[in-house]
């Protein structure tokens, strides 16, 4: 078990990783974009060493969480270590250790004492979570790669599937690709028309994993426990009421998906973002799991938890981040993406509060 | 002890009870004050809104079999409209109008569908609104929700519901509903309930110029987003799924289009006493506006 879980957030949170939260404290966005991976390229390639290669290669492709793995880890340089660690400081965000409240799905339907008993204060080890949904032109280095042939890539209960998760055109690839690629406007669009399962092997692939429901809901409600009494969460991740500027969702505007960086303002206090809008993201948790004996849903199949509503939620009270929707894994929507999140404990920099004292 | 007070002279009202009051559906009279007609229970507030603006709104149906999914369909079709966010606008005319719109959304934001529309015609709600459109004549239509087990009555027993004959022999146009995952499950009945809805119409009106042979029909297939695939052709669905009514609608129909419409992303069962309950899992919807655009244009031609 990860040392945080022990210990508060607060005193476990590292210090590097204190940088991450606070550059995005600010109530407006940063004046500039975090460090991309092309600089990170482009600033170890000048450093001229052939054997960065396969490196810089993981790092392009969005892999660097492999090569921060404590078994590989030490066995990079310390400037190839550096460019994975400036690569995760760029896309990922921080969400420190701590509680979160975990809410039946329709909580707003029951009156204070029946919420007081329904509700779960869940403990979440510190990790950190995709600042960005996982965008087409990411996915396509995946199927690029040869992720929907590697078979180690997927459930082997799903092997005989995957031959069935192709796009428009027969190829392998989400539903609504054409021969092989997204159309270049949508590149920087989330990936949708993708199962569970090929999400689960997208994120197998990058090193990194589905990040279950109260990590997801911790990153957006960003929980705050004052004198040891209940955690304060927010409803949105900027407060407690919907901006249709904020998220893209039914009224907002258009009527498909969004590119992932067009509702900078509408980022969590950790900076992440589109966690509202755009597209419901899957998570690692069943659908239903918090719900109340008496208010259980039984569906044909079971499902999967989707979190944060679409760019076609009509409702605002089900686009907020304690809205919980399920759907069949082997679904393929048009409004279904997802993004990824790597433990502490995965990543080889990440130092126990005991480590960082004998340092 | 004497009255002093002074009586009203009511007999003006007395001269209004002389005249007739034909109801805007049957055509049948009514008393000046009736709620509802006498004869088909309509909604009287229809001909006074068409008398006092001096306007005749059109008549466009939603019909399909009991379940199909009429309620959600014209509820959510309110709503979207009287948002104003597409091309289309809906302004209701008269607080009655608003009721189909508010009980479905009440019911949707909840997660739950609404309560199906009972079989007596004087508990439907009538949507009586104008529709605004970029650059075009606003348009007056009246868009009642009818009960589909009434419909399928008055087509097996005809005048049980003279409302349901009097209104479509009025109609302009009709979106006929019709439930695609019982299609696409292979039960044959919703082929041959919405086989049934056409040759009605088309004996109402059975003249091949003015009948219902040159109205437009659109053929919606509800519930599309539980059968994703119905999206991308409709029309392929329908051949696929209802041969019948695909085959009636190209021999008998000179303007008809498919279309598919979902309001749920996805669906599930929550138990309630001894039995379940169908329940939306979150609202999202889809292809709602479009046949409704099409038959609009169809019907303002």
């Amino acid at each position: 078990m990860n040392s945080v879980m022990n210990t508060t957030w607060l005193t476990s949170f590292p210090t590097w990783a204190w940088d991450q939260v606070s550059r995005f404290r600010a109530k407006d966005p940063p004046a500039q974009q975090p460090l991309s991976i092309e600089s990170i390229i482009a600033s170890a390639e000048q450093s001229g060493e052939p054997e960065t290669d396969l490196v810089l290669q993981m790092i392009s492709q969005g892999r660097y969480s492999l090569l921060l793995r404590p078994q590989i880890a030490t066995n990079l340089r310390t400037d190839q270590l550096h460019s994975a660690e400036e690569a995760l400081d760029a896309t990922m965000s921080c969400v420190p250790a701590g509680p979160v409240i975990m809410r039946p799905r329709r909580f707003e339907d029951l009156d204070e004492l029946e919420l007081a008993r329904s509700e779960r204060i869940v403990d979440v080890d510190g990790y950190f979570l995709d600042r960005y949904p996982v965008t087409n032109e990411q996915y396509l280095k995946f199927v690029q790669d040869g992720g929907y042939e590697q078979m180690n890539l997927w459930d082997a209960t799903i092997w005989p599937a995957v031959l069935g998760f192709t796009d428009s055109s027969g190829l392998s690839g989400p539903r609504y690709w054409k021969h092989g690629r997204p159309t270049d406007p949508k590149l920087p669009h989330p990936v949708v028309g993708i199962c569970w399962y090929e999400a689960a092997a997208y994120a197998r692939w990058a090193g990194k994993r589905l990040a279950s429901d109260p990590e997801w809901v911790k990153a957006g409600a960003w929980p705050i426990v004052a004198d040891n009494a209940s955690p304060q969460q927010r409803r949105y991740p900027w407060g407690d009421a919907l901006d249709r500027k904020l998220a893209h969702v039914w009224g907002s505007g258009a009527d498909d998906t969004t590119s992932t960086r067009a509702h900078a303002g509408g980022a969590s206090v950790g900076g992440v973002n589109d966690l509202c809008g755009n597209v419901w993201e899957w998570t690692s948790t069943s659908f239903g799991v918090w719900d109340l004996a008496n208010l259980k849903i039984e569906t044909a199949t079971p499902m999967r938890s989707i979190r944060g509503g679409a760019f076609d939620t009509y409702f605002d009270s089900q686009c907020h981040l304690h809205f919980q929707s399920g759907e069949s894994p082997l679904a393929r929507k048009h409004n279904i993406g997802f993004r990824c999140a790597v433990g502490f404990c995965d990543v080889a920099s990440y130092q126990t509060p005991e480590q960082e004292a004998a340092a | 002890m004497r009255a002093t007070g002074q009586l009203e002279l009511d007999s003006y009202r007395l001269a209004q009870y002389t005249v007739s009051c034909p109801c805007y559906i049957c055509g049948g009279g009514n008393n000046f004050d009736a709620d509802l007609c006498r004869h088909c229970y309509a909604p009287m507030a229809l001909v006074h809104q068409a008398n006092s603006q001096k306007i005749h709104p059109r008549m466009v149906a939603a019909i399909g079999s009991s379940g199909a999914g009429k309620t959600v369909y014209l509820g959510m079709l309110a709503d979207m409209l009287s948002k104003g966010r597409d091309d289309l606008q809906l302004l209701a005319r008269g607080a009655f109008s608003i009721g189909l719109q508010e009980r479905t959304m009440a019911a949707l934001a909840r997660c739950e569908f609404p309560a199906k529309t009972p079989t007596e015609p004087d508990r439907w709600n009538w949507v009586h609104c104008q529709i605004l459109r970029k650059k075009l004549k606003p348009v007056e239509l009246i868009l009642p929700d009818l009960a589909g087990e009434a419909l399928l009555e008055e087509i097996d027993h005809p005048n049980t519901f003279p409302v349901i004959r009097a209104f479509l022999g009025k109609c302009s146009g009709v979106l006929v509903l019709i439930d695609a995952l019982r299609c696409q499950a292979g039960e044959a009945d919703e082929d041959f309930r919405a086989m049934k809805l056409l040759s009605y119409l088309c004996e109402l009106q059975a003249d091949k110029k003015t009948g219902w042979a040159s109205k437009a029909v659109a053929l919606v297939f509800t519930k599309a987003d539980q059968c994703d695939n119905c999206f991308d052709d409709p029309a392929q669905f329908a051949r696929r799924h209802t041969p019948g009514l695909y085959l009636q609608c190209r021999e008998r129909l000179k303007k008809h289009a498919f279309f598919a419409a979902g309001v749920a992303g996805a669906c599930g069962y929550r138990l309630e006493g001894r039995g379940r309950i169908h329940v939306p899992l979150r609202i999202e919807p889809r292809g709602v506006v479009e046949p409704f655009h099409w038959l609009l244009d169809e019907v303002v031609k």
